[in-house]
């Protein structure tokens, strides 16, 4: 009941011997995470935890059949990682690293895009498919207060706000099939409507619910999908950062990429063209859940 | 995004061997005629301000005599143009110009894009708007580069015919060459000239570096990093600044402040989450004195946020939000805050805190609240949106309890 993320998936974790990577890894491997590997340059052979630790991400899919990588990499050196992982076969990468040069970003992009992989972030805080795997600090220390299993596929532009939106559709009674935080800056590895696609096509996500943000094209994608091929399954969406509007352009409050460079990519347009594809707009939070219930019949 | 100054983006231009008319900065009247005088009298006097449509407030003056470039600068120096003040005047050999173009290169989202016009001299947002037939909009391979060949077919789908493409198409490839090496989110060379004598002169020039790939690109070009550059159109306050400065200062992590006009203090984490709580207070009735991002745990930077919040004086009221935290520690954002908030001499009973803050080690975060007085941090799992109203009705009834 996910897509991209299931407990089975086999998920190595470049630059496992670093501090933050080696508390994330530990935790994901404590929810339910199947991971086989971590990778170090010139630290092959040693072992965080029980984990065999390769000098390549090569190595570690040879070895172990890795398909999914999870990139604790600084930002200068992101790009290499990420390239070095779809280079060896991977065909899920998360990559947390915050503020990567947004010319390597498009360089992983366009590498990524030529290929059938999927690459999370980045600026992610990952991806969790609840009660069966996560990849990333998504959940924090106690995923399941937070993540319900259930039915609701979730894609945010904010990886905090991934928290909130699950955190008010279990309070709302309803859980989430698989949470993707698909990173914060202005170029990620996928759009938004790839996500959209793939919820629409896994048989257990019964509705998807989106939170958006002012700038990138990926909330007018997502219309121009849904009005295309229609509405197959209800959509609901939350757009924050109408408030930028009456501020000078160009001016950024949040993300990198929230900034709204010129028409058409604010939230009051991003959410007339959702409501006219079929979306559902969400007033706050604590209204997704009753949207979706309305939606699927049960409100 | 880091603007150039026109000097600087045509010293980076002139080293990588790009034809770039001879140019220098001077601050006085007296050089600016010295200046023109090398040039042989005839030259373009410029406000040297890192901001584009100069030529149509006023910033550009063509002149002939050094005299007249002495006038020139005198009545370009100390004035504001596009809300930049000039104190440097850029003095440039004047081109004899046989045919103007317009080019840039643009790093927004995916992919990057070359916008290519046979008309120079245009304003691109304003074309964009009125005549968007007049602009060649061609997607870039950021792996593959440009090729000159696929350059001269983008230049002739433009309207561009003649002897003069070849050139054009290598000085167009090298131009995305050195954009990628650069680390540039915008490049704009407008006018692109085609001299009388058949060369190219790239005569205007502006250059935007991403701040992110600041820490590889050569120290001259990193130096440029100032505070106001950062908002085109608008100066920095203070407070803005003093944030700016401690971004500048200690490592890691990234905060933001932009001050505003409300009353309500708000201290964010989480960017998605502060745009939501931010639409949220409005919606109330609320009126936000300032919007914030604290990203990362340096104490120093988040105590320097706190700080610019506080020394606002317009604000009456606090609120510290967050998403949940998920693998950050609580403790660790509200320690300093709650640090600085002791040490200031604020009366609780009058100035509403409250404080939504969950994740690790909330139970530390809560123990350090509870040394201020007074403040309300929210039970577990309270909704944004409850946060956001409780600031508002306290901020608005003025009473804390």
């Amino acid at each position: 009941m996910s897509i991209l993320l299931e407990k089975n998936t086999r998920v190595v974790v470049q630059g496992i011997t670093g501090t933050q990577a080696r508390v994330d890894t530990l935790v994901c491997r404590d929810y339910g995470t199947h991971i086989v590997a971590g990778v170090t340059p010139g630290r092959g052979g040693q072992d965080v935890e029980g984990i065999p630790v390769y000098d390549t991400v090569r190595e570690a899919v040879e070895q172990h059949g890795a398909e999914a990588s999870l990139v604790y990499v600084p930002a200068l050196a992101a790009k290499d990682a990420v390239l070095e992982a779809l280079v060896a076969g991977i065909h899920l990468i998360v990559a947390p690293a915050e503020l990567v040069p947004l010319n390597d970003a498009a360089k992983v992009v366009d590498a990524v895009r030529k290929t059938d992989a999927v690459m999370v972030g980045f600026n992610t805080v990952g991806i969790i498919t609840p009660g069966e795997a996560r990849m990333g600090g998504m959940g924090g220390l106690d995923p399941d207060e937070i993540y319900a299993p259930g039915t609701v596929g979730i894609c945010s532009r904010s990886g905090g706000m991934v928290a909130e939106v699950a955190w008010a559709l279990k309070k709302g009674g309803l859980g989430v099939s698989t949470a993707v935080a698909m990173g914060g800056d202005a170029i990620t590895g996928r759009r938004m409507v790839d996500y959209v696609r793939m919820f629409e096509d896994d048989p257990m996500t019964k509705a998807i619910a989106l939170f958006g943000e002012p700038g990138t094209p990926n909330e007018r994608e997502v219309a121009e999908h849904l009005r295309a091929n229609g509405v197959k399954k209800p959509v609901v969406a939350l757009i924050a950062g109408t408030f930028q509007e009456n501020q000078p352009v160009g001016v950024s409050f949040g993300h990198a990429a929230a900034f709204i460079a010129g028409e058409g990519d604010g939230p009051t347009e991003k959410k007339k063209m959702l409501s006219q594809s079929g979306v559902r707009i969400a007033a706050d939070l604590k209204d997704i859940p009753v949207q979706i219930k309305a939606a699927l019949g049960r409100g | 995004m880091l603007p150039l100054t026109e000097d600087k983006a045509k010293v980076w231009l002139r080293r990588q061997g790009f034809p770039v008319p001879d140019g220098v900065v001077v601050v006085t009247p007296g050089a600016a005629a010295e200046a023109a005088a090398r040039f042989g009298g005839s030259a373009v006097v410029k406000a040297l301000v890192p901001t584009g449509r100069r030529g149509i407030s006023g910033g550009v003056r063509v002149v002939n005599s050094p005299e007249a470039a002495a006038e020139a600068a005198h009545s370009l120096l100390g004035t504001d143009v596009q809300g930049h003040r000039v104190d440097e005047v850029y003095v440039e050999t004047r081109v004899e110009i046989a045919a103007e173009y317009y080019l840039s290169i643009n790093l927004e989202s995916f992919p990057p894009r070359l916008l290519l016009s046979c008309h120079g001299g245009i304003d691109i947002e304003q074309t964009q708007a009125t005549n968007p037939d007049a602009i060649t909009v061609i997607d870039l391979d950021p792996t593959e580069g440009l090729n000159p060949w696929d350059a001269v077919s983008a230049w002739k789908s433009a309207g561009v015919n003649g002897e003069i493409l070849p050139r054009l198409g290598a000085v167009t490839a090298s131009l995305f060459t050195a954009f990628q090496t650069a680390d540039a989110l915008m490049l704009e060379i407008n006018p692109l000239c085609v001299q009388t004598d058949g060369k190219l002169s790239l005569v205007g020039a502006m250059v935007g570096i991403d701040d992110d790939a600041l820490g590889r690109q050569a120290s001259w070009l990193a130096d440029e990093a100032k505070p106001e550059w950062m908002f085109a159109g608008r100066n920095l306050n203070e407070r803005e600044r003093a944030v700016f400065a401690a971004n500048q200062r200690y490592r890691g992590g990234m905060i933001r402040y932009s001050e505003l006009d409300g009353d309500i203090g708000l201290i964010f984490n989480g960017g998605g989450a502060g745009l939501l709580q931010h639409d949220l207070i409005l919606a109330m009735g609320g009126r936000p004195a300032n919007h914030s991002d604290m990203n990362g745990i340096n104490q120093d930077k988040i105590k320097a946020l706190a700080h610019a919040v506080l020394d606002n004086p317009n604000i009456r009221g606090l609120l510290i939000s967050a998403n949940h935290l998920q693998m950050t520690r609580a403790d660790r954002k509200v320690e300093p805050i709650m640090q600085v908030l002791a040490e200031r001499g604020i009366d609780y009973a009058k100035f509403p805190v409250v404080i939504r803050m969950f994740g690790p080690r909330e139970a530390e975060a809560r123990e350090a609240a509870a040394m201020v007085p007074g403040v309300h941090y929210l039970p577990s799992g309270t909704p944004l949106e409850d946060a956001c109203r409780l600031i508002v009705d306290l901020t608005r009834t003025g009473v804390t309890q």
